[in-house]
């Protein structure tokens, strides 16, 4: 059940290491998030930081409303706790059989988790992650190992999440799910770029093909595929 | 050109193939053998049956750089400086050749600030820049680069390709989820349930791709 006025808020939140600092502001309010940056800016810092595994050295964390979250790791290996696919299944309280087939991996529960390939490993692990609701969930680079396929697969699975929100950190250059509000990390600060589709004209960092569209004046009206190809058949002159 | 024939390995079954110089993408579904077939071309896996060769030398007498997605998994030093410098030093290179050939290579990359830094206190993606710059150190022949990409910014991507490119390698073999970029590659294969279902120049083997989720977003927009 979604509680009302669900929100996470950064006050003022500094983490230090040595010359490298992240400084970051901004509510985050029901709907998905994407949080990009260059490579060391801090995104699985800040990840931790939302998920309270990083305590900060000035600013507070505020989790309003918010009674669950998940912080799923950009390394799949980190939550594995199971000696067999099985034994991970049951850890999360799930049947192996269902979580294979949401998985679309053909393989024996008696196998090791770590016998399977990463790409397998991360699906295994999000068939798990997403068998639950959470008022919070964290995906630090959910997209590395899947293929385009599963990309595709997650993108539609996260786009369909309803409620709670949602943060996703990645670097990935064409698979998103329908984001509500962009952020981008530049210069050791958290920026709120703002709602999307507004946002994408003032990303920095952006992919090249959106770059590319919104160079020619056809900025897409969201980040998935779909909408991405719609924008593109605009710039083509099939409005 | 490397050959590869009559290969036998875990769920990898190859007949013959030929990869010429320059830089081939592998692509393909999780777990179709992707990582196998960069294991064995590497000689870190030794196939049951069949041969590899590179210019008709066996992987494991070929000069060869290898950089695992996971890069935490490869690292045998604490200090970034160390770690870029240990190719050289297993060969015995001079302290003094070592030490310019770490310092290029770091600023080729943009990583010279982390030099001094603790491999522990870096990112997942700065990680992979210094495992980078440890396989292409010493110049190898041949470059193995397991889903380097998945970790890197665009910025970062397109600067590596750079780099790559400028590797000196002859043979540059990469596995990647990254469309766009398996298509600026020379050569592409495409591997499916332990098989190289198609190999060609990118252009023949995305057309055989066309309405898959392989087939680059941007050449379906056309942009």
């Amino acid at each position: 059940m979604a509680v009302p006025g669900m929100r996470l808020v950064l006050d003022g939140v500094t983490v230090e290491r040595g010359i490298w600092s992240l400084v970051a502001c901004g509510t985050f309010s029901e709907g998905i998030h994407l949080v990009t940056g260059l490579v060391g800016s801090g995104k699985s810092t800040l990840a931790l930081l939302m998920a309270g595994l990083c305590p900060p050295v000035r600013g507070t964390v505020v989790r309003e409303g918010i009674k669950n979250m998940m912080l799923s790791t950009q390394f799949p290996e980190f939550h594995i706790t199971g000696l067999s696919v099985a034994e991970e299944c049951a850890s999360w309280g799930l049947d192996t059989d269902t979580v294979l087939r949401s998985a679309r991996l053909e393989i024996s529960g008696n196998m090791s988790p770590f016998s399977l390939s990463r790409g397998e490993l991360k699906r295994l692990h999000f068939a798990c992650v997403l068998s639950r609701q959470y008022d919070l969930l964290l995906l630090d680079e959910p997209f590395s190992s899947l293929d385009c396929g599963e990309k595709e697969r997650l993108c539609r699975d996260l786009t369909s999440r309803d409620q709670g929100i949602t943060v996703v950190f990645t670097h990935e250059q064409s698979a998103f799910p329908r984001v509500d509000r962009l952020w981008e990390i530049a210069g050791g600060e958290l920026c709120d770029l703002g709602r999307v589709p507004d946002s994408i004209l003032r990303w920095q960092y952006a992919p090249a093909l959106i770059k590319r569209l919104v160079g020619a004046g056809r900025c897409p009206f969201n980040l998935t595929m779909d909408e991405i190809q719609e924008a593109a058949c605009r710039m083509h002159g099939y409005d | 050109m490397i050959t590869i024939t009559n290969i036998r390995y875990h769920s990898l079954t190859i007949d013959t193939l030929t990869v010429p110089p320059g830089i081939t993408s592998v692509v393909g579904p999780n777990g179709s053998g992707k990582t196998t077939l960069l294991k064995l071309c590497a000689g870190i896996a030794i196939p049951d049956a069949g041969q590899i060769h590179i210019d008709g030398v066996s992987p494991r007498e070929t000069e060869m750089g290898w950089v695992n997605e996971f890069p935490d998994k490869n690292i045998l030093f604490s200090r970034v400086s160390d770690e870029i410098a240990s190719a050289l030093r297993f060969c015995h290179t001079p302290c003094r050749d070592t030490d310019e050939a770490v310092r290029r290579i770091a600023n080729t990359l943009s990583i010279g600030h982390l030099l001094s830094r603790e491999m522990r206190e870096i990112s997942g993606g700065e990680k992979m820049l210094v495992a980078l710059a440890a396989a292409v150190v010493n110049s190898p022949k041949l470059l193995v680069l397991d889903e380097y990409d998945s970790h890197l910014d665009t910025a970062h991507c397109d600067h590596m390709e750079t780099v790559i490119r400028e590797s000196g390698a002859s043979y540059v073999i990469r596995c990647t989820q990254q469309m766009e970029t398996a298509a600026h590659s020379d050569h592409l294969l495409f591997v499916e349930r332990g098989m190289v279902k198609y190999a060609g120049t990118p252009e023949t083997v995305f057309t055989s791709l066309s309405g898959t989720p392989f087939y680059p977003l941007s050449w379906r927009c056309r942009v």
